[in-house]
């Protein structure tokens, strides 16, 4: 059952013409960060070269393709999973699912699976395409592949904080507004170079930076990969909680 | 069915107990789960007839402080089609939404084909065909396929989808916009396809809210024509605030009144009585909730 439901709303999603657009605009963005990284790269490679250890083509993309990429993201998730079911409020479409033998936690799953896979192809041409250097240079795949890997888990947190807000609201629009502000509080603790205050200490173990630096230079961390499944799954749980409520509420 | 509280104590507690502890807290625990199985289904039996394919047993939701559902009791067997009859606001839609498991009752339990919509609710909901006052339907899809999905969704089993859905299309006159985009549709073909979807996996009880709303005369006859034929098979609730419709089309006649069930007859020849309590409702004091 999960399974059809995560088809019906891919099939839902690859219907609209917005994911059209956004697919568009995402080629840009991708084809411009891109070029823009090898431009660069060239431009610093005479300066690169009298480094001890320089950094090789594949990290340098890392850090200046697939990293810029995260806050793309941290837009493009949510404008995804935004009609999740502001849609099916407004079309009266939910009594369809309620009145049907599917547990919430089934359509809650479904629908974010049915997003994610969208999403997912989306990071995995992302990640295709500095992959496509390999005809002319040699690349350290191990460094994209881990950097893939955190932008797919970060996306995957950001399409269930979407799924989140969109449970909320009729209104898409304030769906992605309220999910890009709750994304900018979990980022800028992180991003803050304040000194060695406890406070701004335990405020950056729970901001998105500091979990996803690691990726981006090469290496995994299961404490990072631990905090992005735990909060996808914090906000699938509480999207259940929040459609299961309707059931209570007049 | 058990505590889960108790459950999370016992999980904790057990791997500090001896083994013996915990083998006899296991017993019992198993032991106690078969009485109240055995409990429950012996209540079930008594209360439940092997022809009532709905019963609805003291229902009551207070949706605010002058407004709900209160003591609804309702028993149906195939055959039977039940207008629920009722001024604007007197509590229809709140009524099916409890009988549908889609607002949950503050009281009483609604029981589908033998399944208990607290204990069992997605086996009862599997029973249910539901058209709520406005259909739930998905306008960039084509029709053919929104009812195929419908059906996935109402776990119809491959071998049988597609002649479900032919059957279906053709009781509900729909064969000739089965392939257009249902935001293409006038209001009374989008009304049959909402019918369509509740029909499309066979279901017990038919529960439709104000189906005829908005149609003209000539779809208004068509939507009873199919209510009567899937009350042939099935047993079908519609509300409605229509007394000439409820006589037309049902066998049984409710009136709710103020959240309450204040009447309910079988219709026969004579309806004087019905018709004189119905005109004398008002709405004087708006109670019920139109959910």
């Amino acid at each position: 059952m999960i399974g059809a439901i995560a088809g019906f709303e891919s099939r839902a999603l690859l219907r609209s013409a917005q994911t059209w657009v956004i697919a568009a605009v995402l080629a840009i963005v991708f084809a411009y960060l891109f070029l823009q990284a090898l431009e660069t790269y060239l431009e610093a490679q005479p300066q690169l070269a009298l480094q001890d250890h320089p950094t090789g083509l594949s990290g340098f993309l890392a850090a200046r393709y697939l990293a810029p990429l995260v806050m793309v993201f941290a837009l493009i998730a949510p404008l995804l999973a935004m009609r999740s079911f502001s849609d099916e409020y407004r079309q009266h479409t939910l009594a369809l699912w309620q009145s049907s033998p599917v547990s919430m936690t089934g359509l809650v799953v479904g629908k974010f699976l049915g997003v994610a896979a969208v999403i997912l192809l989306l990071v995995a041409i992302a990640g295709l395409i500095p992959a496509f250097m390999r005809f002319y240079t040699a690349l350290d795949f191990g460094v994209l592949a881990t950097s893939v890997l955190g932008l797919a888990l970060a996306s995957l947190m950001f399409t269930a904080i979407g799924l989140f807000f969109s449970s909320i609201t009729k209104h898409a629009i304030i769906a992605v507004a309220a999910s890009v502000v709750l994304l900018a509080l979990l980022w800028l603790p992180g991003s803050a170079s304040a000194g060695n205050s406890v406070l701004m200490n335990v405020l950056a173990a729970f901001a998105i930076p500091t979990h996803l630096a690691g990726f981006f230079q090469g290496y995994i961390s299961t404490a990072s990969i631990a905090y992005f499944v735990i909060v996808t799954v914090l906000f699938i749980c509480l999207t259940i909680i929040r459609l299961d409520a309707l059931r209570h509420a007049a | 069915m058990t505590d889960k509280h108790g459950d999370c104590y016992i999980a904790l507690r057990r791997r500090y107990w001896p083994q013996w502890v915990s083998e006899m807290i296991e017993s019992l625990h198993y032991t106690q789960c078969k009485f109240y199985l055995a409990l429950k289904s012996s209540t079930l039996h008594m209360i439940n007839n092997v022809n009532d394919l709905l019963i609805a047993d003291s229902l009551s939701r207070r949706l605010s402080v002058d407004a709900g559902v209160y003591d609804i009791s309702i028993k149906l067997q195939r055959g039977d089609i039940l207008g629920l009859l009722g001024l604007n606001g007197a509590g229809k839609s709140t009524t099916l939404r409890l009988l549908t498991g889609t607002l949950v009752p503050d009281s009483g339990d609604v029981i589908i084909s033998g399944h208990s919509m607290r204990d069992a609710p997605l086996q009862a909901r599997q029973k249910i065909g539901y058209l709520p006052d406005q259909p739930p339907l998905y306008n960039d899809m084509r029709v053919a396929s929104y009812l195929a999905f419908c059906a996935k969704l109402r776990r119809v089993s491959k071998a049988t989808l597609q002649s479900n859905i032919e059957t279906v299309l053709d009781e509900c006159d729909l064969q000739s916009v089965r392939r257009a985009r249902i935001g293409q549709l006038s209001k009374g073909f989008r009304q049959r396809v909402g019918l369509a979807q509740a029909l499309v996996h066979k279901p017990d009880v038919l529960l439709l809210d104000e189906p005829s709303n908005g149609l003209d005369p000539n779809q208004m006859q068509g939507m009873r024509n199919i209510i009567a034929h899937a009350g042939e098979k099935q047993a079908v609730i519609f509300s409605t605030h229509l007394l000439n419709e409820a006589q037309a089309v049902c066998n049984r006649i409710a009136v709710v009144h103020k959240g309450r069930l204040i009447h309910e007859a079988r219709v026969t020849g004579n309806n004087s009585q019905l018709e004189d309590l119905f005109s004398g409702l008002t709405h004087d004091q708006p109670t019920a909730a139109t959910a």
